[in-house]
């Protein structure tokens, strides 16, 4: 009896113990919910690749109207249409990842070299400006492709600019299809590979690569023996994050004419939706994948400390009078059309009679211009509105905005506070299995492609017991979900940099733990943990893929400007990406002035 | 095998770890009979389907909103009016529709319970879903004990029956009014009811020297018309298994023998190529034609996300020789330009001596929901829009779409005047192709493909799987 009574006591005791460390309470805390709000959605999508769905195909083959069955696997992987609906858009899936990631790394890549480690001009310029095709909704450079490139006589439509100023014919591979398609996502993710990798190369030790020029070592071998593998760990990373995010991407394939899961979960959906949740699963299993890809390459990293990030010595390339100022103009012309030319062309479609219709440009007739896309107050008389609307008065578009900017502020908040104190817990407790595991869960949704996260969030939310389908609440469920990682994983890094020591002396002195975290900890990493709120803020604002499933359309601006862009009606769609551009242009100056910290903040000029 | 078991191990796998915890699974059988009866045709396109609406009331165990709407059909409008005000007075009204117009129309309908009772106020949100999205949002709404949307405006007949009347989501209500323009009753009639019916038709840019004379000169080498994709539209496809129907089927015949004997030998391998599916598939003497057209059409259409772009595409100067199948009453928002003009399209069955079908109608319907908050608001916003000319004005102002109350469209025709709206105050006839001549010769000389719910629900696994297989021409050119 007193040996089970001091059993309890030690267990007790030991519990205490346990609980007295704000770390592990957080890391209970989050362990919990994380595993629940993770794992839940994906039991939701699978149980539901066994259910039968009423006019579906698994209704038609079992003869059945609600029950299970295993037919949806058996059609989609044995069927005659098992080349169409599955192996198909998964090569073209697994292409156009690849080589958006090759293309991201490339850019951005290059980019972040050049204004890390050479004398480039115009870095202030160029850093700022490069982010921008991140900021942008990502289909939008593909319809700025479209604009740009489609012509009568190659894609059966009427032509794009370069076709009606220039008579230039682009062939149908770079109109239409993976090319088009990969080089869409590649832009839209080399701001990704330009932080990630400019980073490393910001606080690279260049000491290596000076003693193997010491040693005459060519310059081709220093860059493939010292340079590559010491940024590898960031490439690893940009290919983490590009290939997961471009294997959820919607929009741009479905623009582009790209068959891919993604696109196909959409079509397929109507007729069989069962085998869609099939494909959505099929995505995650990859999110799975490179989540054990990413905690390999972790492990990887411990090859590389040299990368410390402590060394002053920091010794820039001189690309000559020449170089400098030609490579600086060169990326201004390209970020001109990655990032300028979009937003012109946004603003002036807003001016144009007809969507695409550029007539003023080769007759000269400003005549031909407007403003009806603006100022148009009723939508009673027929003004070429196709029914609705200005954008001032377009009750729509405004309302869409404030509920964009519910999500967005909230997710923000709430992934940004969790994902600092997940980060903040785990470099606490690195050693712990349950901190991995907690670290893991937080950073799975971000590897699982969107549209699979939407999905499996529509199916766990929209049943008879909760029912949150178009609902605010679950919006920001699902990006507070998805976008936990962006804050845990920059809170984590900047975390393993401050040493125990400090916070160990606000112990000594007793200071309660929020005390610690609000006067030491916080103001260390600064512009880490705000990052941290940006970024979910950021890509919130302009999220399609993960909430296409979970609204409607004019519930939130990404949704509104999809609508509009499929409608065809790109004045409304400019405006809604213009909307979108200041905010996030706003917001980021905001707390820019106020904080110091800033997404390409520590790369630039700065 | 490899394949068969290999799937069958993965779903095992899979299964393992999710069906705990998933509860009983008590299956059901399925009412096979896709839609009903159709003996009852309202005018004016009501393309009907199922006859869930008799079972509805013969059901002993009626929902509250099954009564609400027994009852509602022996009421007239103004009846409805006034319940509609008792009911929703101060209140939000949520609708859901395929069509962006209802938005336009429950500001009429309240300025019309205003003019019964001019302290009634609500406010109103009108959602448009769209790539087939609405079926899943009614689902989800279907779950609650009461729903969100009081009542819906929506298109395709045949998921209509099997996703949305089968399982009892949505109910049809007929208003006294319209059934006795039809010359019919509530009781009698059969099928669902149709707000209106929209056209879309054939045209082409007539910038080059391109000619479209006949149904099958759109699907000839070469030829790539526009049209909306048919997984991303899914009344595309029904438009696809509607040719399959013995009439059709037969209008394609027709206009086959039409042909000159080049074009017929260029057609005629394809038509012997899926003369043995025409058998296997049940179709009638005619259905290798309409297999053949439907084949060389999913295989030749330039998919495009709307009928909107595929207008501005075509009234380009352009888009010289290019064709597509688009909604008729997308001509309405074109802006003359130096580079714009709506003369420089041709709707082919206008032409003099076009052979072949002209276009496709199909059918906006009216339901309310089963868990609907407000019924009788519902019911009377859907009387107030089939059975009033200023109820249907936000559709009835533009060309292209016909009431399904003749009454109403007669109406809507003398005030709008459609069939001269090309014509510019001078009286001049300024642009042929927005003289819309209405929904009788459309569906006779102009030979329009009309949506029947009840065929499409039927071919939907067997002409539908077989277009599946095919490569639409997007997919070739990967």
């Amino acid at each position: 009896m007193e040996k089970t009574n001091r059993r309890r006591v030690l267990f007790l005791n030991s519990v205490r113990t346990y609980l007295s460390k704000p770390q592990n309470v957080i890391l209970l805390l989050f362990g919990i919910v994380l595993t629940f709000t993770t794992v839940a959605p994906i039991v939701a999508i699978v149980k539901d690749t066994f259910t039968i769905h009423p006019g579906t195909i698994d209704a038609h083959l079992t003869g059945k109207a609600s029950g299970y069955t295993c037919v949806n696997y058996i059609d989609l992987f044995t069927s005659r249409l098992a080349r169409t609906n599955l192996w198909k858009p998964l090569l073209n899936t697994l292409l156009l990842s690849g080589l958006s990631c090759v293309i991201s790394i490339l850019y951005g890549g290059f980019f972040a070299f050049l204004v890390t480690r050479t004398n480039l001009k115009f870095k202030k310029y160029l850093s700022s400006i490069f982010i921008f095709p991140y900021i942008m909704p990502q289909w939008t450079l593909a319809v700025v492709w479209q604009n740009l490139f489609n012509s009568n006589q190659v894609t059966g439509t009427a032509n794009g600019l370069l076709a009606a100023l220039f008579g230039f014919c682009a062939p149908q591979w770079w109109c239409q299809g993976l090319f088009p398609s990969a080089m869409v996502l590649g832009l839209h993710y080399a701001p990704f590979a330009y932080i990630l990798i400019g980073g490393i190369f910001r606080n690279m030790d260049a000491n290596l690569e000076e003693a193997a020029t010491i040693l005459d070592t060519p310059r081709w071998k220093t860059m493939l023996c010292i340079t590559l593998p010491m940024i590898k760990p960031a490439i690893l990373s940009t290919i983490l994050l590009v290939f997961g995010s471009a294997m959820g991407s919607y929009p741009v394939p479905h623009y582009l004419g790209l068959t891919t899961l993604s696109t196909k979960y959409i079509s397929l959906n109507s007729k069989y939706t069962g085998e869609a949740s099939i494909l959505a699963i099929i995505m995650m299993i990859f999110g799975v994948a490179i989540l054990g890809l990413n905690q390999a390459s972790l492990k990887s990293r411990k090859n590389y400390t040299t990368v410390t990030g402590k060394s002053g010595q920091l010794s820039k390339i001189n690309l000559g009078r020449v170089g400098k100022y030609g490579a600086g103009v060169i990326f201004i012309v390209l970020t001109f059309f990655t990032s300028i030319f979009p937003i012109l062309l946004f603003a002036l479609e807003t001016f144009l009679p007809n969507p695409g219709d550029y007539s003023f440009l080769y007759t000269g007739d400003m005549s031909n211009l407007t403003a009806k896309w603006w100022l148009t107050s009723e939508n009673i008389t027929e003004n070429g509105l196709y029914g609705q609307m200005g954008i001032l008065y377009n009750s729509t578009i405004w309302s869409a905005f404030k509920g964009t900017l519910l999500v967005a502020v909230s997710c923000s908040l709430i992934a940004g506070t969790i994902g600092t104190l997940i980060g903040y817990a785990v470099s606490k407790n690195r050693r712990s299995r349950w901190a991995g595991y907690v670290n893991s869960m937080a950073f799975l949704p971000y590897l699982m492609p969107s549209i699979a996260v939407g999905a499996a969030f529509f199916i766990l939310f929209s049943n008879d017991k909760i029912n949150l389908f178009n609902t605010y609440t679950l919006l920001i469920i699902a990006g507070t979900i998805k976008y936990i990682p962006f804050a845990s994983r920059s809170a984590l890094n900047s975390m393993l940099q401050i040493s125990g020591e400090i916070e160990e002396a606000a112990i000594i002195q007793n200071l309660p733990w929020y005390k610690r975290m609000f006067r030491i900890i916080i103001p260390i990493q600064k512009s880490a943990i705000i990052s941290g709120y940006m970024l979910p803020f950021m890509t919130c604002l302009r999220e399609l893929s993960l909430f296409l499933l979970l609204c409607t359309q004019g519930f939130i601006l990404s949704t509104t400007l999809d609508y509009f862009d499929e409608m065809g009606l790109y004045a409304f769609s400019s405006a809604i990406n213009l909307i979108l551009i200041v905010t996030i242009l706003f917001f980021n100056t905001v707390v820019n002035k106020l904080t110091g910290a800033s997404l390409d903040s520590g790369i630039g000029g700065n | 095998m490899k394949k068969n078991v290999l799937s069958l191990v993965l779903a095992c796998v899979i299964t393992a770890g999710s069906l705990v915890g998933c509860g009983g699974s008590g299956s059901t059988q399925a009412t096979t009979a896709p839609a009903g009866a159709q003996e009852t045709q309202a005018e004016g396109g009501g393309e009907t389907g199922g006859e869930s609406q008799k079972a509805q009331a013969d059901s002993a165990d009626l929902s509250e909103t099954d009564k609400i709407i027994q009852e509602a059909q022996g009421m007239t409008m103004e009846e409805l009016a006034k319940k509609a005000i008792e009911e929703s007075n101060g209140k939000t009204f949520y609708g859901v529709g395929n069509s962006s117009r209802g938005k336009s129309a429950l500001p009429l309908f309240i300025e019309y319970l205003q003019s019964i009772d001019p302290s009634y106020t609500m406010e109103y949100e009108w959602q448009q879903p769209k790539n087939n999205k609405i079926f899943e949002q009614l689902s989800a709404d279907s779950l609650k004990p009461q729903g969100t949307f009081a009542m819906t405006l929506i298109q395709d007949g045949n998921q209509i029956e099997s996703k949305m009347v089968q399982t009892g989501i949505l109910k049809t209500f007929i208003p006294k009014e319209w059934a006795e323009a039809n010359g019919t009753t509530a009781e009698e009639y059969e099928g669902y009811l149709p707000l209106q019916t929209l056209n879309k038709v054939f045209m082409f840019n007539n910038t080059g020297s391109a000619v479209y004379m006949n149904c099958w000169d759109f699907i000839e080498e070469g030829s790539h018309p526009l049209f909306m994709d048919i997984d991303s539209e899914i009344v595309g496809k029904n438009f696809l298994y509607m040719l399959t129907e013995d009439q059709y089927a037969g209008w394609l015949k027709e206009a086959y023998d039409a042909l000159d004997a080049d074009k017929q030998a260029y057609f005629a391998p394809v038509i012997e190529e899926v003369s043995a599916d025409a058998e296997d598939l049940g179709l009638g003497e005619n259905g290798k034609y309409a297999l053949a057209w439907i084949k060389l059409w999913v295989e030749n259409y330039n998919a495009q996300t709307d009928d909107g772009p595929i207008c501005n595409t075509l009234v380009t100067s352009s888009a010289t020789d290019q064709s597509g199948l688009l909604v008729y009453s997308k001509l309405r928002s074109v802006e003359e330009s130096a580079d714009v003009s709506k003369n420089n399209i041709t709707v082919a069955a206008y032409q003099d001596g076009y052979e072949g079908i002209g276009g496709y109608g199909y059918c906006h319907y009216l339901f309310l929901t089963d868990n609907s908050p407000l019924p009788w608001t519902a019911c009377a916003f859907i009387s107030y829009m089939t059975c009033t000319e200023e109820g249907f004005s936000a559709w009835g102002k533009d060309m292209g779409g016909y009431s399904s109350n003749p009454e109403v469209m007669e109406a809507t025709e003398a005030t709008y005047q459609h069939s001269r709206g090309g014509y510019n105050e001078a009286g001049e006839n300024e642009f042929d192709c927005e003289n819309d001549r209405g929904y009788d010769w459309w569906t006779t000389e102009g030979k329009l493909v009309l949506e029947d719910p009840e065929y499409c629900a039927d071919v939907s696994f067997t002409v539908g799987s077989w277009i599946e297989m095919l490569t639409k021409y997007a997919d070739s050119a990967q």
